[in-house]
């Protein structure tokens, strides 16, 4: 024992190191693998198994082969792909925002802020405001109004026609202040000579903005179609839960608000573990997009 | 330099005064653009508009039209226990992220400076876990938290939150540790700190604006946040308070005056965080693509 003692202390440091390292990481590994990792496992045997949160019975693939053939998930799917019309517009309204700031004119710190602001508030009361907006006595009837269509009203959340495009609108609205946040931090990286320096050449300001700002701009768009695609994908419940409740019928029901009713109004916990897996697998593609962007950066 | 096939013959810059008949036109263009970030500003601030306004009738000022009380301020406190919901959005809250940074702040010294085996992999993972939305776990994750007895109070909650904010503080912290010199921890450790003291003496001190980066973001997103004070908060009594305006709302039976009044008190406390800490906030949302 003691033979060895010089050896076994040069070991140790090293050893020593590694095992600080993985006690102080393993707090962290924990509440991840408890929380998150665990339950992925979970919903994955769960989806096999006719689950009412107390007593599950394996029942094979038949969980799967009905909900496939349910309607409801289908409806909340293509919700989904319809609602994906908004991210251009959830991405091209805040990057004209960016660059109208990036002209600095007088007083743009306070705009600035002004325009983050709605960031900060919850989807839940932008959700009651946007409800309060569609409403039929709403802002958008008065405005309706004020332009001369005096008996034209509309109530767009009230018809399973509009509704989804309400809600759409609204989704665009809550991602303005994000998206022009990163937007501004790109165009603030950009070498402002190399502007000046078209301009001395003759270059007009849409040239400038198509051959300078936005190829530099490309990652940080990337980005934020990430993070809006995400927020599309498992953000909508708030907004959802307050303006519609899904409906009228099931015209705004997405995959992720489809996952809650399945479970908690419906009582079928087996199909809504199978629901969590698709949105699962929808966001680990844009998740994977993430991962390379960030990584590609370091 | 540019890719612009422009020949380079116009003669003096634009801006000299050389130029006259420029310098009027660039002004009336600075004005529209300053009409226009006029125009955005009401548009981004129509939601406080709309909050301000209709908090300050009654319900029947409200369904006729005009009018103007504080009917709905004086009897807010009797339909909307907002005392009791704040409080329980600051516990959460607080609590939430302590967890948060005191997981976070060790896994990320550990995985840029005490590497052990497989650390790297087990960053990756972590990180990765990121992008899971509670939606898609949300089943098992009820059923656990339940079956744990952890519902009843505020624990459930506040350990769901923890371990949703908890990968993208690892991330954030590694790769903010990454950038302090090695000499400085290992003299530490020689020096006699050892592992603990050199987390708590050296590395926390520099950590401070990483610190407040991740607090401020999982502030506004857990005093933001529905889904898991809905569900992992059973008791109505311990609700907070973004919870139990979603409630009030979908139930469509309280007065809107009212419900505008509570949400106009709720987004009080995230504004305000927002607006003194704005910078962290715009560090984060910008992680990791701008350095």
């Amino acid at each position: 024992m003691t033979t060895n003692a010089p050896r076994a202390r040069r070991l140790t440091l090293r050893r020593r190191r590694q095992l600080a390292g993985f006690a102080f990481a393993l707090p962290a590994i924990a509440l991840v693998v408890g929380f998150i990792g665990v339950p992925i496992g979970q919903a994955v045997y769960y989806s096999f198994t006719q689950w009412d949160g107390l007593t599950s019975t394996w029942i094979g693939w038949s969980t799967w082969s009905q909900a496939f053939h349910n309607t409801d998930l289908w409806t909340a799917l293509e919700n989904n792909a319809k609602l994906l019309i908004t991210v251009p517009f959830a991405l091209g309204l805040p990057l004209l925002i960016a660059v109208l700031l990036h002209q600095r004119v007088a007083g743009w710190r306070i705009f600035r802020s002004i325009y983050f602001l709605p960031t900060a508030i919850s989807w839940v009361v932008l959700g009651l405001v946007a409800e309060r907006f569609f409403a039929y006595q709403g802002t958008l009837n008065s405005i309706i109004h004020f332009f001369g269509f005096a008996h034209t009203n509309t109530n767009m959340l009230g018809y399973e026609s509009t509704a989804l495009t309400a809600l759409g609108i609204t989704f665009i609205f809550t991602m303005i202040g994000t998206n022009t946040i990163l937007f501004l931090t790109g165009l603030a990286t950009l070498d402002p000579t190399l502007e000046e320096a078209a301009r001395i050449d003759g270059a007009g300001r849409w040239r400038i903005f198509r051959s300078i700002t936005l190829p530099h701009l490309s990652r940080f768009i990337q980005l934020a179609f990430v993070v809006t695609v995400i927020a599309l994908f498992s953000a909508l419940f708030s907004l959802i839960f307050v303006m519609t409740g899904g409906g009228p019928g099931y015209s705004t029901t997405t995959m992720e608000f489809l996952i809650y009713q399945t479970g908690f109004n419906q009582g079928d916990f087996g199909t809504a573990a199978l629901y969590g897996l698709i949105l699962f697998v929808l966001t680990a593609i844009v998740g994977i997009v993430q991962l390379r962007l960030i990584g590609s950066n370091e | 330099m540019t890719t612009l096939a422009t020949p380079p013959d116009t003669a003096p810059l634009d801006d000299t005064p050389a130029v006259p008949d420029r310098a009027p036109r660039r002004k009336v263009g600075r004005w529209i653009l300053f009409a226009v970030m006029l125009a955005i500003a009401a548009v981004m601030l129509y939601p406080f508009w709309v909050m301000i306004f209709t908090s300050l009738k009654s319900e029947q000022q409200f369904l006729s039209g005009g009018g103007f009380s504080w009917l709905s301020w004086r009897d807010l406190t009797s339909v909307i226990p907002i005392g009791q919901e704040i409080l329980s959005s600051t516990i959460v809250c607080s609590a939430s992220i302590l967890v948060i940074l005191v997981v976070g702040l060790p896994a990320g010294f550990a995985f840029s400076k005490l590497r052990f085996r497989a650390s790297t992999a087990v960053f990756l993972i972590m990180v990765s876990a990121m992008m899971v939305p509670l939606q898609a776990i949300l089943m098992p994750e009820f059923v656990n938290v339940t079956r744990l007895h952890l519902t009843g109070g505020y624990l459930g909650a506040i350990l769901v939150y923890a371990a949703l904010g908890t990968p993208f503080s690892v991330f954030l912290f590694t790769t903010y540790f990454r950038g302090v010199p090695d000499e400085l921890i290992e003299a530490g450790i020689v020096d006699g700190l050892g592992y603990f003291g050199a987390l708590w003496r050296l590395v926390v001190p520099i950590a401070i604006p990483a610190i407040a980066t991740v607090t401020v973001l999982q502030f506004i997103q857990i005093w933001d946040d529905l889904l898991v004070g809905l569900l992992f908060i059973q008791n109505t009594n311990e609700r907070p308070i973004t919870v139990g305006l979603a409630v009030l709302a979908a139930g469509r039976t309280t007065s809107i005056p009212e419900l505008m009044a509570g949400s106009l008190i709720s987004a009080v406390p995230a504004m305000v965080v927002y607006l003194i800490f704005q910078r962290y906030l715009v560090k984060g949302l910008t992680m990791g693509i701008d350095r």
